[in-house]
């Protein structure tokens, strides 16, 4: 998953893979994210604990960094498995590759895989993202 | 601490209402990164189908997971998956409902195995997301 927007997603095919990138969710992020979406649950004040879905959002933030999407691209479906607790101290490792691509009429159809590991290699989440893009 | 209540088929979920604002819009955006124009330029989104600024797809599964962690706990966030799809946009000014019930519920290997149907709908209940979540319990947990 690459920082620059460097791959336009018509060159897109099913197996292609991203380059790993490395990510942090520190403490202030997660402070702005549990402002953002109003969660007040004890589980992480103070804990150190990072919600699965700021989890989420950053490694799905850096998939979007990677992939030139033009505009009008609708994010349709999503699927997660939480596998294991993240903490701020966390260094996070994001894989994506695109695991489907179809063309239907003016419309791509693309579904990423993602997976992330902690500094241990173990997996902490995975998710399958689905976007509908228009054919330019 | 997880909400107490029966792990059974039907039961339902701790409801969680939100009201969808700009401002949250807008420091989602900044947590996640995710600065898409159609979510945080009014100009911009104006002149697109959609009419205006929405809510990103991801705010509303935060407010899901939000749901899943006050009924599961820490089980949520470590074993739970969830798998939904967007049905519609949710926009500043609407009030979203998240909702959800026990579909199923298996006991294997010491664990309830528990399947829930999960849905977002807002003021006018239109379906925003809909999909299902599955979490894994310790049989004999006591659950607060």
């Amino acid at each position: 998953m690459a920082a620059d927007k460097d791959i336009a997603y018509q060159n897109l095919k099913a197996g292609q893979e991203f380059p790993p990138a490395a990510f942090q969710v520190d403490s202030a992020t997660v402070s702005d994210y549990l402002k953002a979406v109003e969660e007040n649950s004890v589980i992480y004040r103070g804990t150190g604990i990072v919600p699965p879905m700021a989890v989420a959002a950053l490694a799905l933030k850096a998939l979007i960094n990677a992939i030139s999407m033009p505009p009008g691209t609708i994010h349709v479906s999503q699927e997660f498995e939480f596998m294991a607790t993240v903490n701020t101290q966390d260094i996070l490792t994001g894989r994506a590759r695109v695991s489907r691509v179809q063309e239907r009429g003016k419309l791509h159809l693309m579904t990423v895989d993602i997976d992330v590991a902690n500094q241990k290699q173990e997996s902490v989440l995975a998710g399958k993202t689905g976007f509908i893009l228009p054919v330019e | 601490m997880p909400t107490s209540f029966e792990l059974k088929e039907g039961q339902s979920l701790p409801t969680v209402e939100k009201n969808i604002v700009q401002d949250n819009i807008n420091l989602y955006a900044k947590a996640s990164g995710d600065f898409n124009p159609i979510h945080v330029d009014a100009d911009y989104a104006r002149k697109t189908p959609l009419g205006g600024t929405v809510a990103h797809g991801m705010l509303i599964l935060a407010y899901i997971s939000q749901m899943m962690t006050d009924a599961f706990g820490h089980n949520w966030l470590s074993g739970g998956r969830l798998n939904v799809r967007f049905r519609a946009p949710a926009r500043s000014g609407d009030v979203i409902t998240i909702s959800g019930s026990i579909r199923r519920v298996e006991k294997e290997d010491g664990y309830h195995m528990i399947d829930c149907d999960v849905l977002c709908h807002n003021q006018n209940d239109e379906p925003v997301i809909t999909g299902d979540a599955k979490v894994k319990v310790k049989a004999n947990e006591n659950r607060g």
